[in-house]
């Protein structure tokens, strides 16, 4: 058995790696990750999942509903990382699966995959937590830069963490992005993982403070211009695990069920087969017995 | 961490590492104390390291519990049992910290150390300080004092008996409730060191007034008491003494009472016997179950089979019976949870008539309960009915109700189902499966979900291997074999993994002559996660199969699936060709 299937077993077990190994891992997946194109071709039959935010054992369940790598492909629409308890084991998990099976597995940046965003959203607590310094932190931001910004399925399933751009028309404006540096505050790159579909005609301005809202004639437009069937993305929770919007044109997947353990979501996956049909999985977290809680502080012993 | 290169000067470096900031430090030096004594030798250890220890207890709690832990088995350090007593003042100091773990431990500690030591030593050292701590300043002394009598008593001559008695007396009425507490869940401890006629008169007196007490956390602690000290007494004297406690604490004002009554009944009625138990305990036990507290109804509903394991079936038809009825349609899913995990078992209990009357309505009304854990509890346990009812009711009436439950929402019920299959087909025997479950076993393999798939595929396994080879052949590998062609990559799969769980059961020549061809063929799938595990497959069939079957057709397969511009695929191929050259060589 090699290193690398070692060290993924170990993962699976949610135990992190040594410090050395993660640098060596990192190094091993810059070296694949730089040659990706910022819209990365994805070819189908594939699993399309959203948003994970650290829950490693909903992770586990994820894998235990839509097989394992490399039995089962897999795209990641990004946000890894932040929130849940095993930001660390969750992406280190899923980079070492790109690292050994680059052809099976295929990851994407999303808008916390970011120095300034998992500074506060937990990631970099729990790794100077884990290991008592920021080198594993720096080192896995170090990879962000690295992580395509989209894929595309067989031509005609565009991918993406967020949504679209008002300063991009073209996938190929896309292709021509220097996406090596932190996520900008404005501009294509920022969009792409920052915008949300909604409603409205046109564009509109974001609460979120970064990206846009983009309506379905906006959507409609880029499909055509694009030859594209349908835009997949993660980026809000949905209660149900999806949800399709602007007449099937666009389909939001969510993958963090129970959302930072107490929304009450359900969680999805979007199974496309070798000809691109389409079939929803739903599931739900893991239950209780399956998972290590991080232990909280025995109740008192007055109280019992 | 390495044993090699053991420092030269280890005490200086306890104490540098000791007094470092980094707590983490300060533990690793605490854990590898037995080292440094090691290397220290005994007289020194006497003599610097553990009174040294003794004036470091000013730490964090994490580093204490570590200490209290490593002192307590540190005797062969100090140079055998005739020194044990120089660790007493170390862990003493321990006893009265703030931190509970950390006293806990040191008592434990100390039990394990007064148990080793010599009669006359543990008169000169022990007693004196289960006394000091019993007559402590700060309650947390007297705390630990009390889980360390039965340590002391047995050494102890008649005189110094009576004192100790007399100080558990004083613990027992102590001001501060947690001293009563400890003194409450250590009473049992302690009466199994006491003489039966003190037994009689001091430790009884002691537990009445436990029992009676104002603190509802103390009268708790007292309920554990019971069995343990109606494991001691004379049954007369345990129905005089312990029964009219137990009916009373069923009726207690504090619901947190009555649940330890219901956790504990089953071990209370072991400790009265069986007549008391019908006439006094069987209604203290109806009241538990039909509390105004869910939590004393899931307590006491998980208990229902052990106690009616403990009365007559007829008492149980009687009284107990028509709770559970109730219990059945509770309005608390945990309750209706417990009662699902227990009630399967009282089938054998009340025999096959009332299990068909009475119990199997309830069965089937948690079936079909709406919380899954309650189905799930039921399903798990089907078996203890089965033999009471026999095969025939449990078609007619379990049946529809399993077929229901393969295809519940939940796919973990589902899996249970699966899991249960197996011992159900076993039972059933081969004409009634071939009849009701087969075609739900092939549609498991078809399941969204793939934990299902894999447990399908599986299930065939062992139905296989229970009805052998021949009915595979018939009814299992042709409709397996039958699903290669589904047009999702993802249900193909499973039919691979079905075929390679299958190959070892069947044999080499139905493998060769059915499945092997399958295989073979969908190492020109178009997808390559189909090619990869047809080169995985082969390479598990090598031993299966003949060595001219390896050379003349699995080989050629994987020497093509080499060469595919695929990575994994080329991968997996060349370990399966490397796993044939080694059974050429072979």
């Amino acid at each position: 058995m090699s290193d690398l299937d070692r060290q993924i077993e170990q993962l699976k077990r949610c135990e992190p790696l040594k410090e050395s190994e993660v640098k060596a891992l990192c190094m091993k997946a810059i070296e694949i990750l730089v040659e990706e194109s910022n819209v990365q071709r994805v070819d189908a039959p594939v699993t399309i999942c959203g948003d994970i935010h650290g829950q490693f054992y909903d992770l586990k369940e994820l894998f235990k509903v839509g097989g394992d790598c490399p039995q089962t492909n897999y795209l990641f629409l990004g946000d890894f990382v932040d929130r849940g308890f095993y930001s660390v084991e969750t992406f280190l998990l899923l980079l070492a699966l790109k690292v050994r099976y680059p052809d099976r597995i295929t990851l994407i940046r999303g808008n916390h995959e970011s120095r300034q965003i998992t500074q506060v959203y937990g990631f970099y607590d729990e790794c100077l937590r884990k290991y008592g310094s920021v080198n594993v932190w720096r080192y896995c931001t170090d990879i962000f830069d690295y992580l395509s910004l989209s894929a595309l399925i067989e031509n005609r399933i565009f991918s993406v963490h967020g949504g679209l751009s008002p300063s991009i028309t073209t996938l190929d404006q896309i292709r021509t992005v220097d996406r090596k540096q932190e996520v900008p505050h404005d501009g294509a790159m920022c969009d792409l993982l920052w915008s949300d579909p909604e409603e409205i005609e046109g564009w509109g301005l974001s609460p979120r403070g970064a990206g846009y809202l983009f309506g379905g004639n906006v959507v409609t437009t880029f499909n055509h211009t694009n030859k594209l069937d349908l835009i997949c993305r993660a980026h809000q929770l949905v209660m149900e695990g999806y949800k399709w919007m602007f007449n099937q044109q666009v389909v939001t997947v969510w993958s963090a069920p129970n959302y930072c353990y107490r929304c009450g979501n359900v969680a999805a996956i979007l199974e496309l087969d070798e000809h691109l049909g389409k079939k929803f999985t739903v599931f739900e977290a893991a239950p209780q017995e399956s998972r290590g809680v991080p232990s909280k502080k025995p109740a008192p012993e007055y109280f019992l | 961490m390495a044993m090699v290169d053991e420092p030269l000067y280890p005490i200086a470096i306890l104490i540098d590492e000791l007094k470092n900031d980094d707590i983490q430090l300060r533990l690793n030096s605490i854990r590898r104390l037995s080292t440094i004594a090691r290397a220290l030798g005994e007289d020194r250890t006497r003599k610097e390291l553990i009174p040294f220890l003794s004036e470091n207890n000013d730490d964090d709690d994490e580093v204490l519990l570590a200490m209290a832990e490593e002192l307590g088995s540190f005797i062969p350090h100090v140079g055998g049992v005739e020194h044990a007593h120089v660790l007493l003042p170390p862990l003493e100091t321990l006893c009265t910290v703030e931190e509970t773990v950390v006293r806990d431990k040191a008592v434990e500690s100390l039990c394990k150390i007064g148990s080793q030591m010599k009669e006359r030593d543990v008169v000169d050292w022990f007693i004196p300080l289960v006394k000091r701590l019993g007559a402590g300043e700060w309650f947390t002394a007297r705390v630990s004092a009390c889980g360390l009598f039965h340590i002391a008593y047995p050494s102890a001559p008649d005189l110094l008996r009576a004192e100790l008695r007399s100080v558990y007396n004083q613990l027992c009425h102590d001001d501060m409730p947690m001293v009563r507490r400890s003194a409450g869940l250590n009473l049992g401890k302690f009466a199994a060191t006491v003489e039966p006629a003190n037994l009689k008169s001091d430790i009884m007196t002691f537990f009445k007034d436990l029992t009676q007490d104002d603190q509802d956390s103390v009268r708790l602690l007292s309920v554990e008491g019971c069995a343990a000290l109606g494991k001691l007494l004379e049954p007369a004297d345990c129905i005089t003494n312990i029964l009219p406690v137990i009916v009373s604490f069923s009726q207690d004002k504090s619901w947190r009472v009555r649940y330890m009554v219901a956790n504990q009944l089953y071990e209370l009625c072991e400790a009265v016997g069986p007549e008391p138990t019908r006439t006094e305990l069987v209604p203290a036990y109806v009241r538990l179950l039909r509390d105004n507290e869910a939590e004393v109804r899931i307590a006491a509903a998980g208990k229902v089979t052990k106690f009616c394991g403990i009365i007559s079936a007829q008492s149980a038809i009687q009284h107990i019976l028509p709770c559970v009825k109730d219990l059945s349609t509770d309005s608390s899913q945990h309750v209706r949870a417990a009662l699902a995990s227990v009630i399967m078992g009282m089938a054998p209990l009340l025999g096959k008539e009332a299990t068909i009357d009475q119990l199997l309505p309830i069965f089937l009304e948690l079936l079909k309960d709406e919380f899954p854990d309650v189905r799930l509890n039921i399903i798990s346990k089907l078996d203890q009915v089965n033999k009471v009812i026999g095969i025939d009711l449990l078609s007619q009436s379990l049946l529809p109700a399993i077929v229901e439950l393969a295809g519940d929402k939940h796919w973990r019920v589902r899996l249970a189902i699966i899991e249960y299959i197996p011992l159900l087909a076993s039972q059933l025997g081969v004409d009634f499966f071939d009849d009701k479950l087969g075609t739900l076993c092939m549609q498991w393999l078809g399941d969204k979900v793939y934990s299902i798939r894999e447990a399908a595929a599986n299930n065939l396994k062992r139905l296989a291997e229970e009805f052998g080879p021949e009915w595979a052949m018939q009814h299992i590998i042709p409709q397996v074999l039958e699903m290669i062609n589904n047009p999702h990559y993802l249900y193909r799969m499973t039919v691979l993994s079905a075929i390679s769980m299958l190959a070892p059961v069947v044999g080499a020549e139905v493998t060769c002559q059915t499945m092997l061809p399958v295989v073979i063929n969908a190492a020109k799938d178009r997808v390559p996660n189909i090619k990869f595990n047809v080169a995985k497959m082969l390479q598990s069939m090598i031993p299966i199969v003949d060595s001219t079957v390896v050379d003349q057709t699995i080989r050629p397969c994987l020497m093509e699936l080499n060469e595919d511009p695929d990575v994994d695929v080329r991968f997996f191929a060349n370990q399966a060709l490397l796993a044939c050259e080694q059974v050429m060589c072979a």
